[in-house]
């Protein structure tokens, strides 16, 4: 360490001794801290780079695109036109994962993006979006993020980096996620480059199809017309790059009015197992088996199915089997038999077989050819790196040193390479083992092109400038092919006007213009055809083994860090996953009969080893997961991860092997020493007692009404003959008919002149996908705790999802039922009456609002909240204590008012920003109500016509996120309101409403269901 | 030091003779002194056992102290409360020290009125046990509140915003119970003591004692004029502080029953509160005044008579708690509410089933011993049954407080309340908080009410200046034979 008083350090003011004198480990901190300013080592200066980009964002923004694609920073002397301050501005725009473009529509406040929503416009968002899309928001502005390029871990140049990479020898290997030629640039620039693929969360099914003899085709499933879907290892609602689209048609076919029937064949619980009417636990290997046997009952029923298929026969076949058969071949055009992409090509071949020969081909579903480049597997690329074969490797937002097949050893086929540049949004496990790094643009930051799951062209462009200086795959990949000068906007525009042929001169610029407002261009691809007709079906068919012993090790991308790109997200990480509620941890699921085999309870350690690597990971007994199965969800782990990442979960990538990424048989589960705390929201370990889950399991059939299909069209037709006096009660009359009694009441109700906002939940249509939490989260400015304060049940999530299962846990047809809770907003508000300073009152539209400025914090409407939807800010929640990044820096109370000024950005300035010591809760985003309303009074005023708020144009965050349109908001005043028909449609009913008299606001739509012969099997709880 | 020293068993049940309240030969000098002389020791001869005490409980003071900032500065987070269990021990601390309180107000209010004369032993430090048990009460609600410099929101204060409290919310009464309570317990106990600072005052030989107590004493003079007020004075706040006894805790226990917890919500918590506060007082009394008789040498004041007479208070109480319990049970099961059944079912058999069984062995059980006269009449036997008490209503509020919010209505939001290392660093900071005052008062104030033992002393005639009233030609023959 140099000397203290070297006079040369030359510095006057210094923030510590390693500071003054500068030594290389200080300066190592601040370069890995502040990346980009260690020869600054001055705060005030990076604040001020900070606002010149903010300047720039905010000066372009307003531009018919949002930032015009110029260079210089022009000040906003005239306000440019429609351009209101502290109005916000709506963009269309893409965000692409792994090949898909996924619509949004952004909101935008000052140039500033605080909130992606899908875009209506687009087939596959239909206005909705998942939790990972609307988290994408808390990613562009993670402080963690890249922010300059590196040469061997030091911090290097734009300049410098540009000129290794187009100085690259050799034909320059590619390696990024699955994507179109259009994201890449275009086909020319892909000419000289040689293109591999890995998304380790591939959930794509193009691959089995051409792998078992057919053509490369994506099939296209259309729910909406199924009527029988048998899923096998599908998870279509959850897992799958189109589950938006699948929702909301799954759900559209899920009510009174009509009710399909889900069968689901997994041995990991998938969310889709969670929807499903009949659910059976089969062991991974043995799902391609049991298609086959179907493809042969089918066949016996008289199914076209080609021979090679009807001669399989298998072992003995499972009970269900004839019921599924039966259900299916009278379902015809109407059925639907979907595979998994951990299942074998095999399956792929048979599932298409079998919709062919029922006439559901063209019906429910249709295939496309696959959207994506070809390019080759990460397989062939780590053969040809072992052979010395790639001078330059070129990894583009891709993490194989983390994420690739523990077979391929990729760390180090990596490092045979001469050169090797890695382009991503943060400098991970891969930028480590590369010579250069670069930061990747993030999707809202760049123009780009891609194509949406039907393979419609779909145009990304930025709604702020890159904050980290980050590029795009395309002009990565122009800076290695030698044309550097093309920036992402022209790329952007070649590829789009050579791709959907928009014309040139002013036809192309009003084509393009058009284009970027809608954010797609055109219809989608036109069909294609399986082509399956020269499929070996012996070979096939002989190629499936199942497994009758030893485990089998499922791989299922998290539902929250996806593949592990998302694991520096504290949205997400804080997330409850929506089967098991763990938050900050992955976990070793295994069935309850085999835990008490391996003696192993939930938190036990228990070491699993597969492939010649093994892996320690703490316990959680899943109901319903197939025997002698055990699933570890991908994404954890991580080591070269921002500190919200770090030290989460346990990495199961080792295990998992080039041949087997879908599952791997012949696992072998031991018990270990030790524990490890997994973090739920539900379920705490101490409060489980055998009273409490005895009292639960009775409780939840009164909380969460559910009835079969059959047994409640019954029930209406003899409600409607019965008693018509139950319309008139506001009510609703919910409690069925009978037992309709007026409660007494101390005070006196309340009138509504004007608007009386409500919301019903419909438990038929929510799949608990949770992409409500995450949309709640980010419009109403909802911070994260960590994981120490989610241990303590501190959880800040204004709308949780309440999971149950039905059924003994170790049945092997254990169910799952969601419910979600917002606030029930009652009208006889429990919390109103005991707050000492009126800090929670009625709004004069029946809201229950939350007065931060006056709240004090007694907490007395926790307390008295039956739902106890309130939450408490316990911290200085915005930078607590036990948030990731407060670890290690210092004493508790330092840390507290951290937050960077881009963490500050994407707050949305429409809510307040709640301190310590106040109570929140949902507020049925006010916000946006008054933003309606405002608008509505100032359109009645200007133009005198009458004010009127039309149904449906407010809505909350959670119900225009959710997918399944579960969630509907709107006025009761308003007799057309959809809200007013589903309060009156028979279905609905007030939680704890009879024994409490809240009369909630929100309201719950019985669960249905539709098992084969369940109807009229056991009675509605309620009628 | 006068003193006698050793024991006179003055606890016989005889219907003919009424049993003296004042053992040994004592005569109203004698009594003036042997309590005048404990505030008067000076400063260079305090006995090192004050010292010890008063520098352990002043350390503690200062770890509530600590606590405290830490909480201020850091945010109720610090503490162990959570999602569904919004309070914890700063609500069961307060519940529990304002229950202590009621026994001295009992103790010089209604047995005031209701002519128990043997109460002129200990009111003056069941009074002081108010003030302080109190003191420590209000510290809660005002900590455990989430932004405490806005504590003054909860105060009907008339502001520009024209806001009103909430009315309709028990803990806005609350301010108000304990605000009264605080009040009339300090002006009651003040008054009671200005004829003793008066005596003080005039025995005292320094300047500084002099001016402290003369000023105190507000110019006390003993004439026929000042007794005549100070009775009146004494007999309204007896009066005032009565009602109070009953209704500070009933407005306590309504911060539980108007909520709508099961469990919480019921309307036996009035009546169960108040035998509960008036149990855990008294058993505080006992607790403090065993010692207190024993080092200060008040064993002819505080008579083993007196001791009885709070064991059998502690036994009659404990036994209605002990049917509140029982009754709880119940009513649960008649309602028919499951709901309801659930909260007790769970109470004894949950995850908080040892806090249940630790109340009920402590409340209920242990002060059944007091039947046998043998216990009831042995000084160790009714401290270690008085700890037991303590610790059993402690626990008491725990079990109302935790049980209900860890596991109310919806399975998914329960969850386990684990307190943190501040909240037990609060707890027992109140208790030094408690224990400094009580021992700054042992030193410097006269720890029972000289002038009325006066007028209790089996030599006591009519002569005297505190005589009550109408009352003294009915007693006057029997005056001799002390009542």
């Amino acid at each position: 360490m140099p000397s203290l008083i070297d006079e040369s350090a030359g510095k006057t003011y210094w923030r510590s001794l390693e500071h003054r004198a500068d030594s290389p480990e200080f300066r190592a901190f601040v370069e890995r801290e502040f990346p980009g300013i260690v020869d600054q080592l001055n705060f005030h200066t990076s604040r001020r780079n900070f606002m010149k980009v903010m300047g720039a964002s905010l000066a372009l923004a307003g531009a018919a695109g949002c930032r015009w694609p110029r260079e210089e920073i022009v000040p906003l002397a005239r306000r440019p036109e429609n351009r209101i301050p502290g109005e916000a501005a709506y963009y269309a725009t893409t965000i692409e994962r792994d090949g898909v473009g996924l619509g949004a529509v952004v909101t935008s406040y000052e140039g500033r993006p605080i909130k992606i929503e899908g875009s209506p416009e687009h087939s596959y968002s239909l206005g909705a979006s998942d939790g990972l899309m609307q988290a994408e928001i808390l990613t562009m502005y993670d402080p963690d993020r890249s922010g300059l390029p590196r040469h061997r871990g030091k911090a290097s140049s734009w300049e410098e980096f540009r000129a290794a990479l187009s100085g690259a020898h050799g034909r320059v290997a590619v390696l990024t996620t699955p994507t179109c030629v259009e994201a890449l640039g275009g086909a020319d620039r892909l000419k000289s480059v040689d293109l591999y693929f890995w998304a380790p969360a591939d959930g794509n099914a193009d691959n089995g199809l051409r792998d078992a003899g057919g053509n490369a085709v994506r099939p296209l499933l259309n729910f909406r017309n199924a009527k029988v879907i048998a899923a096998f290892d599908s998870d279509f609602l959850g897992a799958h790059p189109a589950a938006i689209r699948h929702a909301r048609d799954f759900a559209a076919n899920r009510g009174p009015e009509g009710m399909s029937r889900l069968y689901a064949i997994e041995g990991h619980y998938s969310l889709t197992g969670a929807n499903a009417d009949h659910r059976y636990a089969e062991r991974p290997s043995a799902v391609a088996t049991r298609l086959a046997q179907l493809a042969h009952a089918l066949a016996e029923k008289g199914a076209a199915l080609p021979a090679g298929l009807k001669s399989s026969e298998g072992a003995a076949q499972p009970a269900y089997m004839e019921k599924m058969a039966d259900d299916l071949f009278h379902a015809g055009s109407h059925a639907l038999v979907v595979v998994g992409p951990a299942q074998p090509p095999a399956a792929h071949a048979i599932a298409a077989a079998i919709n062919k020969a029922l006439g559901a081909e063209g019906e429910t579903v249709s295939y496309i050819a696959s959207p994506l480049a070809k390019g080759k597997s990460i397989s062939d690329l780590a053969k040809r790196l072992d052979a010395g074969e790639v001078e330059t490797l070129l990894i583009i937002g891709s993490n194989p040193a983390y994420d690739a097949p523990a077979d391929l050893k990729l760390a180090e086929g990596i490092k045979k390479a001469k050169h090797t540049f890695h382009v991503g949004l943060f400098a991970d496990e891969t930028a480590q083992v590369c010579e250069w790094h670069a930061p990747l643009a993030h999707a809202l930051e760049t123009w780009a092109v891609y194509r949406a799951w039907d393979g419609r062209l779909c145009v990304s462009q930025p709604l702020i400038a890159p904050l980290f200086n980050g590029v795009t795959a395309a002009e990565a990949i122009s800076i290695a092919t030698g044309t550097a000068e093309a920036t992402a906007y022209k790329i952007a525009r070649d590829v789009l006007g050579s791709a959907a042929k928009l014309g040139s001169g002013d036809a192309f610029e009003g084509a393009w213009r058009k284009a970027v407002h809608d954010g797609v261009v055109r219809e989608a691809a036109p069909a294609a055809d399986v082509a399956l007709d020269s499929t070996n079906w012996g070979a096939l068919l002989g190629g499936l083994k199942e497994q009758k012993s030893g485990f089998e090790l499922v791989f299922p991308p998290d539902s929250k860090v996806y593949d592990g790109r998302y694991a520096n997200n504290g949205w997400l990480q804080e997330l409850p996953d929506p089967l098991t509620k763990i938050t900050w941890d992955n976990a070793a699921l295994i069935s309850p009969a085999d835990a008490r085999e391996l003696k192993v309870g939930r938190d036990d350690l228990v070491t699993i080893e597969h492939a010649g690597a093994k892996i320690t990971a703490p316990v959680y007994v899943m109901p319903g997961q197939a025997r002698g199965t055990v699933s570890v969800a991908l994404g954890y782990g991580r080591t070269f991860v921002g500190p919200v990442g770090a030290g989460v979960g346990v990495n199961v990538y080792p295990l998992r092997t080039s041949t087997a990424l879908g599952f791997g048989v012949g696992a072998n589960v031991t018990r270990a020493s030790g524990g490890h705390e997994l973090v739920t929201t539900q379920d705490h370990q101490a409060i489980d007692t055998a009273v409490g889950r005895a009292e639960a399991a009775h409780r939840v059939e009164e909380l969460l009404v559910e009835t079969p299909v059959a047994a409640f069209l019954a029930g209406k037709k003899g409600a409607e003959h019965a008693t018509e006096a139950d319309e008139h009660s506001e009510n609703g009359g919910d409690h069925g008919g009978a037992e309709h009694h007026v409660a007494l009441q101390l005070f006196a109700e309340h009138e509504y002149d004007g608007h009386a906002w409500a919301m019903a939940i419909d438990l038929t249509k929510c799949n608990g996908c949770s992409a409500c939490v995450i949309a709640c989260q980010a419009e109403n400015n909802i911070p994260v705790v960590g994981k120490g304060e989610v241990k303590r049940g501190r959880e800040m999530q204004w709308l949780r999802i309440d999971r149950y299962f039905k059924g003994q846990p170790e049945d092997a047809d254990v169910a799952i039922r969601f419910q979600p809770l917002p606030c029930m907003h009652c009208e006889n508000a429990p919390c109103e009456q005991v707050c000492p300073v009126a800090a929670t009152v009625h709004d004069a539209e029946g809201l229950n609002v939350m007065v931060y400025n006056r709240c004090v914090g007694t907490r007395y409407c926790l307390n008295n909240c039956p739902y106890k939807v309130r939450r408490f800010n316990w911290f200085y929640n915005h930078h607590g204590p036990r948030h990731p990044r407060n670890h290690g820096v210092g004493p508790t109370y330092a840390s507290q008012i951290q937050l960077t000024d881009l963490e500050k950005m994407a707050n949305n300035p429409a809510v307040t920003v709640r301190s310590r010591g106040v109570m929140e809760k949902c507020t049925f985003c006010v916000q946006r109500i008054n933003h309606a309303k405002i608008l509505a009074k100032n359109e009645a005023v200007q133009h005198g016509t009458a004010y009127e708020i039309p149904d449906g144009e407010i809505t909350t965050a959670c119900a225009q996120a959710c997918p399944a349109e579960a969630i509907v908001f709107g006025d009761m005043n308003d007799h057309e309101s959809r809200v007013y028909g589903q309060f009156h449609g028979g279905r609905a009913y007030s939680l704890l409403d009879h024994h409490l008299n809240t009369k909630p606001r929100t309201r719950y739509l019985k669960k249905l269901t539709n098992p084969k012969d369940g109807a009229g099997e056991h009675k509605p709880a309620h009628a | 030091m006068a003193s006698i020293v050793g024991e006179v068993d003055n606890t016989m049940q005889d219907p003919r003779r009424r049993a003296p309240l004042v053992t040994g030969q004592h005569d109203a000098a004698s009594i003036t002194r042997s309590v005048a002389s404990i505030a008067e020791i000076p400063v260079d001869q305090t006995p090192l056992g004050w010292y010890v005490g008063f520098g352990i409980s002043a350390t503690i003071t200062a770890i509530l102290g600590f606590a405290v900032f830490w909480l201020l500065f850091n945010g109720v987070g610090v503490w162990g409360v959570n999602n569904p269990a919004g309070w914890g021990f700063a609500i069961i601390n307060f519940v529990f020290w304002v229950g202590i309180g009621h026994a001295g107000t009992l103790i010089s209010a209604i047995l005031f009125l209701f002519r128990q004369h043997w109460r002129t032993a200990i009111n003056r430090f069941a009074e002081a046990m108010t003030i302080f048990a109190v003191i420590c009460a209000g510290l809660f609600p005002g900590i455990h509140i989430g932004r405490v410099w806005l504590a003054f929101y909860l105060f009907p204060i008339p502001n520009q915003m024209a806001m009103w409290p909430n009315f309709r919310s028990p803990l806005l009464w609350d301010v108000f119970a304990v605000g009264t309570y605080f009040t009339v317990s300090l002006l009651f106990w003040y008054v009671g003591l200005i004829p003793d600072l008066a005596t003080l005052r005039d025995r005292a030989t320094n300047k500084w004692r002099k001016l402290i107590y003369g000023a105190l004493a507000m110019g006390w003079t003993g004439s026929m004029r000042h007794w005549h007020r100070y009775e009146r004075a004494y007999l309204i706040l007896a009066a005032l502080a009565t009602p109070l006894v009953l209704s500070v805790h009933s407005v306590v226990s309504f911060d539980f029953a108007i909520a709508q917890l099961p469990g919480w919500h019921t309307t036996i918590f009035p009546p169960y509160f108040v035998a509960g506060a008036i149990f855990s007082g008294f058993g505080m009394v006992v607790t403090l005044a065993v010692p207190a008789r024993q080092w200060c040498g008040l064993k002819h004041i505080i008579t083993l008579r007196h001791l009885e007479n709070m064991n059998k208070v502690i036994l009659a109480t404990g036994s209605m708690v002990g049917y509140a319990y029982a009754m709880e049970f119940f009513i649960a099961w008649y309602s028919g509410n499951s709901y309801e059944q659930f909260a007790f079912i769970n109470r004894a058999m949950g995850p908080y089933a040892w806090a249940y069984w630790t109340m009920v062995s402590c409340n209920v059980i242990s002060p059944q011993l007091f039947w046998f006269k043998a216990i009831r009449t042995s000084v160790p036997a009714m401290f270690i049954v008085s700890i037991f008490v303590n610790i059993g209503m402690w626990f008491e509020r725990f079990v109302i407080v935790i049980t209900s919010l860890t596991q109310d209505f919806l399975p998914s939001s329960w969850d386990y309340y684990t307190p943190t290392a501040f909240d037990w660093l609060t707890l027992l900071g109140s208790f030094g908080l408690f224990f400094t005052l009580f021992l700054l008062f042992c030193r410097f104030l006269p720890m029972v009410a000289i002038a009325e033992v006066k007028a209790i002393m089996p030599g006591a005639h009519g002569a005297h200046g505190h005589g009550h009233g109408d009352e003294h030609a009915e007693h006057a023959p029997a005056m001799e034979a002390a009542r």
